[in-house]
């Protein structure tokens, strides 16, 4: 083989390495984002000036959904949190997480803000009150998992909300999200 | 003139007692205290009756109206946030205890109403899992 031709050879690989490698990375991160993606921005609404919203240090307060009798809330509140709070009196901010990092990652595409219960002392295991959170646009439906890590019930995403008072009784050890086909894209824990 | 002594240790008396009264929207109690963060972990106690004897710290009995936990990344973070520390912040009562879990870093705020619950409650942070630092304040 002459010199010319090692170059040439040389060269094609190189070339064909610097086109499949970008287009892997592009196809890989293209299945990515839509778990680390929050479309709905929702709508401006005026945060109650009570304790909690100055405690919180809320500057700015965007309605997501309202679900159930509950409203749903993305909240600037020196960083990027979420909040939620009775449906009748909307601004009345009932809690608010502001979880240090980003949210939604593929990491981690759910927000879970169920509430849960524990009515046995003996115990630490759990049951759900409600079930509630924010997922990232890539999730479809949020399943609660018993402690087998079979289903126990699965909620819908719409809007990035999920949430729903009517849970199954039972102990309850952890979610799954699940994308458009019922895969499971993320489990915890 | 006896009158008017009693008349000034009336006042007096009603003075002591009035300030010796918590005002209801500043009572408040924090954990480890207000200024500074406690580790809490698997034998955590606060010695005060809490719905868990261990791994659990929680306020006295009263008519709170929010109950706050900063969590900070010790003893680590991954690149999300995220700690091995488990915990469940809420309420609890002589019946359930209830609230949400997190494992992730940050601030944490969460009123009576959100979990169905009312009335005379003690705000509590109960351990699950690792180590988590927390500084926790609750307010009537």
């Amino acid at each position: 083989m002459t010199r010319e031709r090692a170059f040439l050879l040389g060269a094609a690989v190189l070339i064909a390495v610097c086109a499949v490698v970008p287009l892997a990375s592009w196809a890989e991160a293209s299945q990515q984002r839509p778990l680390s993606r929050l479309s709905n921005s929702g709508r401006t609404v005026a945060p109650a000036q009570n304790a909690f919203a100055r405690r919180a240090a809320v500057h700015h307060v965007s309605l997501l959904a309202l679900r159930g009798g509950r409203a749903y809330y993305k909240v600037d509140a020196n960083g990027t949190c979420f909040g939620a709070g009775p449906a009748a009196d909307v601004g009345q901010l009932g809690s608010v997480d502001c979880p240090r990092g980003p949210f939604p990652t593929a990491d981690r595409p759910v927000l879970d803000f169920s509430v849960y219960e524990v009515t046995d002392r003996g115990s630490r295991d759990f049951s759900l009150f409600r079930a509630e959170g924010f997922a990232a646009d890539g999730v479809s439906a949020v399943a609660f998992l018993r402690p087998n890590g079979k289903v126990a019930f699965t909620v819908p995403v719409h809007a990035n909300v999920f949430a729903t008072t009517s849970v199954p009784r039972g102990l309850i050890k952890g979610l799954a999200a699940l994308d458009g086909s019922g895969k499971e894209v993320w489990r915890s824990p | 003139m006896t009158r008017i002594a009693l008349l000034i240790a009336l006042a007096g008396v009603a003075a002591c007692v009035a300030l010796a009264q918590p005002s209801k929207a500043s009572a408040g109690w924090c954990w480890p205290d207000c200024s500074n963060y406690g580790t809490l972990n698997w034998n955590t106690t606060t010695y005060n009756g809490c719905w868990y004897r261990s791994g659990a710290v929680c306020s006295g009995w009263a008519y709170w109206s929010l109950n706050g936990v900063s969590k900070t990344c010790y003893p680590g973070c991954d690149a999300y946030g995220n700690t091995s520390g488990q915990i469940l912040y809420g309420f609890e009562n002589g019946d359930r205890i209830r609230g949400r879990f997190t494992v992730r870093s940050g601030r944490f705020y969460i009123s009576p109403g959100e979990v169905g619950m009312g009335g005379y409650l003690r705000a509590q942070v109960t351990w699950y899992a690792g180590t988590s630092q927390v500084n926790v304040a609750a307010i009537g």
